[in-house]
C-alpha cells in the first residue's frame, strides 16, 4: 500500500490538488498517507509512553483508530469531501481505541463538521475545519490537561488561522501547520511536568504530528515507509533543558548509538533496560538504534555493556544530571513568581508596562503578564498565547491601557476558553480590580466585582511631552513635563515636582486617603525621594506608598484612592 | 474509613477523600463531562453534581476498595473507550495517592451530554 502511495502520485496530481482544492478521493489518499506515516512511526510513539496511565500504547491506539476510520471509506468512490470526511469521522468514532484514540476521533468529527456541505477543500476551508476540530476536541473534557494532543491541535488551529492571512496556498499552509505541530510537541514537557520528569514529549501529540507530517510528505512525494526521523527526533529530545526534580536513580543520562548484529527484539530490549534504569527511549532508523536512559551512579556502565552484547556501538554519551541540575538552579533574579492556577480556578493575565508593575500583579495573584503599554501595544497573539496554555478554561484579562483593550477583545474571539476582559485603562485601575479577585470564586461574580473596582481609583500619569501642543486649554511645549488625570491632560510645566503637585491637586487629593506612586525607569531614586518628600509635606495626613514600576516614558504612575 | 499503619500510628482515609480523588480524575478524563447523582434513577439523574460523594460510591472490604462512578459522557465519543479510560485513570490516581489497592472500578454511564448534533 505504501509503495503505491508514493509512486502513484507524481507531480501531475499534486498540481491539480493545489489549484482546484482537495476532493473527497484526494483527501482519502492524504488521510491514508497520514495513517501510513503514523504506522511507520507508531512504535516510536509507543516508546514515548512513560505516563503509566491511562494509555499503555498510544501509537497503536491512534493507528487502530485511523485504520477504523479509513476502513469506512476504502471502497468508496465518493468525490464530495464533506461526505468522505463524515464517513471517516464515523469510522473513527466507532473504532476509537484508548484515550488518545477517542480524542483523535473527536478531532476528525470536528474536522468533518467544518467541511459540511463542501464539495472540495481549499485552504480557507482547511482552516475552518481545523478550528472546528479543535473546538470539538475541547468540548469533550471538563478540565483539559495541557501539554497533550489537545494542546497540539489547538496550536495547529491557531497557526492555520494566522497563516491563512499570508497565503491561501494549501501546501504552504500545511508546511506551516506541520512546523507548528512540531514546535508544539517539543514544548509539551514545559506544560506537563510528568513529561519533563521522564524526559519525553507527549505521545498523543507526537502521533498527531506524524499524521499531519504524513499529509505533507505525500504532497512532497516523500517516502512514507521508512522511519527516518526517529533518530533525529531523539536527539532533539535528549534534554537540553534540565529536569525540575531528579529522582533517585536518575543520576546519569546515558545515550548509546549502536548497530545491532541481528534484528532487535524491541520488547525484550526495553524490558532489559527497564531493569537498569528509567526514562527509557529508543530511536530507530536505517538499521541504527539510539538508546536513551537514566541510571543511578553505580550502574552507569551497565547499559553500555548490555548494548555492546547486541551490536556495534558507534557513539556513547554520558552526562551527569545532578551536575546539570545545579547549573540549572542558578536562575536570574529577574524571574517573576506567578501564582499557579489550580484546577477549575480562574486565572488573571495582566498587561504590564514594566517589570516592577509585573511583579506587583504577580504578587497579587496574576497567573501571567504580557509586556505592553502606551507605546508598545502587545499583539492579539501575544495576549492569546499568555493564557492559551494555562491549565484552566476561565481567564480574566486586565489590559491596563485603553489602546490594548481592543487587542484583548480580539483575543477573546479566537479562543475556546471562557475569557472576560476587564477594561482597565491604566495600571492603577488594573491593580484596583486585581485586589477584588477571588481565584476560586464564581466567574461572573468576579467579573462584576472587578468591573466595579475600576472606578474606585483615580489615576495620574506624569510624562515628558514629545511635541508642542495645546489641549484642554493647557499649553504644552516640547520637553515639558505633563500630567494626565484619568487620561486627560491637566497640567504642564518645565518642572517635574511642580507638575506632580498640580496634578494631585486637580485629582482632589485632599478628599482622598491614599496615594500610591509607581516610578518609572527614567527617573533616579533620589529624584523620587525628593518629590515624595514634597508631597508628604503638602498632604501630611495621607498614606503614601512607593513602588518601583519599571515602566518606560512615565516618570510616575500615581493611584489616588 | 480505610486505614493503614505507619510507625507513629494509624492513617485513616475517609470515603469522602477517596471519592474526591476519583471525582477529580474523572473530570480530567477525556470524554467525561460530569458526574451524575447516584441516588436518583430517573429524571434529575441527568443533572451534574458538584459534590464528589454524590456521583462516586466508595466501598471497602478488607484492604481493598471498590469504586462506582456515575458519569455523563460527551455525545459522539465512543462510550466504551471513555468508560475504560476513566476507570483506569481513577484506579491509578486513587492507588497512587492512597497506597490502597483498588479492587474494581464500576462505571455507570447515566447520560450523554449533547453539545453538537452531526
Amino acid at each position: 500500500m505504501t509503495d503505491e502511495l508514493v509512486f502513484n502520485n507524481k507531480l501531475g496530481k499534486e498540481t491539480s490538488i493545489l489549484s482546484k482544492g482537495i476532493t473527497g478521493q484526494e483527501f482519502k489518499a492524504l488521510f491514508e498517507a497520514g495513517m501510513t506515516w503514523l504506522r511507520t512511526n507508531h512504535q516510536y510513539v509507543n516508546s514515548l509512553n512513560v505516563f503509566p496511565v491511562p494509555d499503555g500504547d498510544t501509537g497503536t491506539n491512534m493507528l487502530l483508530t485511523m485504520q477504523a476510520a479509513f476502513n469506512e471509506v476504502t471502497h468508496s468512490g465518493e468525490q464530495n469531501i464533506g461526505k468522505i470526511a463524515h464517513d471517516l469521522s464515523k469510522g473513527a468514532l466507532l473504532g476509537a481505541r484508548g484515550n488518545s484514540g477517542v480524542i483523535l476521533s473527536q478531532i476528525w468529527r470536528g474536522f468533518a463538521r467544518g467541511l459540511d456541505s463542501y464539495e472540495s477543500m481549499n485552504a480557507q476551508q482547511l482552516v475552518q475545519a481545523l478550528i472546528e476540530a479543535r473546538n470539538t476536541a475541547y468540548k469533550g473534557v471538563v478540565r483539559p490537561v495541557e501539554g497533550t494532543i489537545l494542546t497540539v491541535i489547538k496550536d495547529i488551529a491557531a497557526t492555520a488561522e494566522v497563516e491563512i492571512r499570508n497565503s491561501d496556498d494549501l501546501k504552504y499552509l500545511l508546511e506551516k501547520i506541520v512546523a507548528a505541530a512540531d514546535i508544539s510537541v517539543k514544548n509539551t514537557p514545559e506544560l506537563l511536568p510528568v513529561l519533563k520528569q521522564a524526559g519525553v514529549v507527549d505521545s498523543g501529540g507526537k502521533g498527531l504530528f506524524f499524521i499531519f507530517d504524513g499529509f505533507l510528505r505525500y504532497l512532497n512525494n516523500q517516502p512514507l515507509d521508512t522511519a527516518v526521523t526517529t533518530v533525529q527526533s531523539l536527539t532533539a529530545l535528549s534534554m537540553e533543558q534540565t529536569m525540575e526534580t531528579i529522582e533517585p536513580g536518575q543520576d546519569y543520562e546515558i545515550v548509546v548509538d549502536f548497530r545491532p548484529y541481528k534484528p532487535l527484539n524491541l520488547e525484550e530490549f526495553y524490558s532489559r533496560l527497564s531493569d537498569i534504569g528509567t526514562s527509557i527511549q529508543i530511536g530507530e532508523g536505517d538499521n541504527m538504534y539510539r538508546m536513551h536512559i537514566h541510571v543511578p551512579t553505580d550502574r552507569r556502565y551497565d547499559p553500555i555493556d548490555y548494548t555492546m552484547s547486541l551490536g556495534t556501538i558507534t557513539k556513547v554519551n554520558i552526562e551527569n544530571l545532578m551536575d546539570q541540575m545545579q547549573i540549572g538552579t542558578s536562575k536570574p533574579e529577574d524571574e517573576i513568581k506567578f501564582s499557579p492556577v489550580e484546577d477549575g480556578n480562574i486565572a488573571v493575565i495582566a498587561v504590564t508596562p514594566g517589570i516592577g508593575i509585573a511583579r506587583i500583579f504577580a504578587s497579587l495573584g496574576a497567573s501571567g503578564v504580557v509586556n505592553g503599554g502606551q507605546t508598545m501595544n502587545p499583539s492579539t497573539e501575544e495576549i492569546l498565547h499568555s493564557f492559551e496554555n494555562l491549565p484552566t478554561d476561565k481567564v480574566i484579562v486586565l489590559p491596563n491601557n485603553k489602546n490594548i483593550i481592543m487587542a484583548a477583545q480580539t483575543a477573546v474571539s479566537m479562543t475556546v476558553k471562557k475569557v472576560a476582559i476587564i477594561p482597565s485603562k491604566n495600571v492603577p485601575q488594573g491593580l484596583s480590580a486585581m485586589l477584588r479577585f477571588i481565584p476560586d470564586g464564581d466567574f461572573d461574580r468576579n467579573v462584576e466585582e472587578m468591573n466595579e473596582a475600576l472606578n474606585d481609583v483615580d489615576t495620574c500619569e506624569i510624562t515628558t511631552a514629545t511635541r508642542s501642543v495645546e489641549i484642554n486649554g493647557v499649553d504644552v511645549k516640547e520637553g515639558s513635563v505633563i500630567g494626565l488625570l484619568n487620561g486627560k491632560l491637566v497640567a504642564s510645566s518645565d518642572d517635574l515636582q511642580k507638575t506632580c503637585l498640580e496634578v494631585l491637586e486637580q485629582a482632589k487629593v485632599e478628599e482622598r486617603e491614599r496615594i500610591t506612586f509607581f516610578y518609572g525607569n527614567n527617573i533616579s531614586e533620589e529624584k523620587v525621594n525628593e518629590i515624595i518628600e514634597k508631597v508628604q509635606e503638602k498632604y501630611p495626613k495621607h498614606e503614601l506608598e512607593i513602588h518601583s514600576g519599571g515602566q518606560p516614558y512615565y516618570q510616575f504612575i500615581i493611584a489616588v484612592e | 474509613m480505610s486505614d493503614s499503619t505507619i510507625s507513629t500510628g494509624n492513617i485513616y482515609i475517609s470515603q469522602r477523600a477517596i471519592a474526591t480523588i476519583a471525582y477529580q480524575s474523572s473530570l480530567e478524563s477525556y470524554g467525561v463531562v460530569g458526574l451524575a447523582a447516584k441516588n436518583f434513577a430517573q429524571g434529575i439523574a441527568h443533572a451534574l453534581v458538584k459534590d464528589p460523594l454524590m456521583g462516586v460510591e466508595v466501598r471497602q472490604d478488607e484492604n481493598t476498595i471498590s469504586i462506582d462512578l456515575y458519569i455523563i459522557v460527551e455525545y459522539g465519543t465512543r462510550i466504551k473507550s471513555v468508560a475504560s479510560s476513566v476507570a483506569e485513570s481513577v484506579r491509578y490516581h486513587v492507588e497512587k495517592s492512597t497506597g490502597l489497592q483498588v479492587k474494581e472500578v464500576n462505571v455507570h454511564v447515566r447520560g450523554l451530554r449533547i453539545s453538537d448534533l452531526d
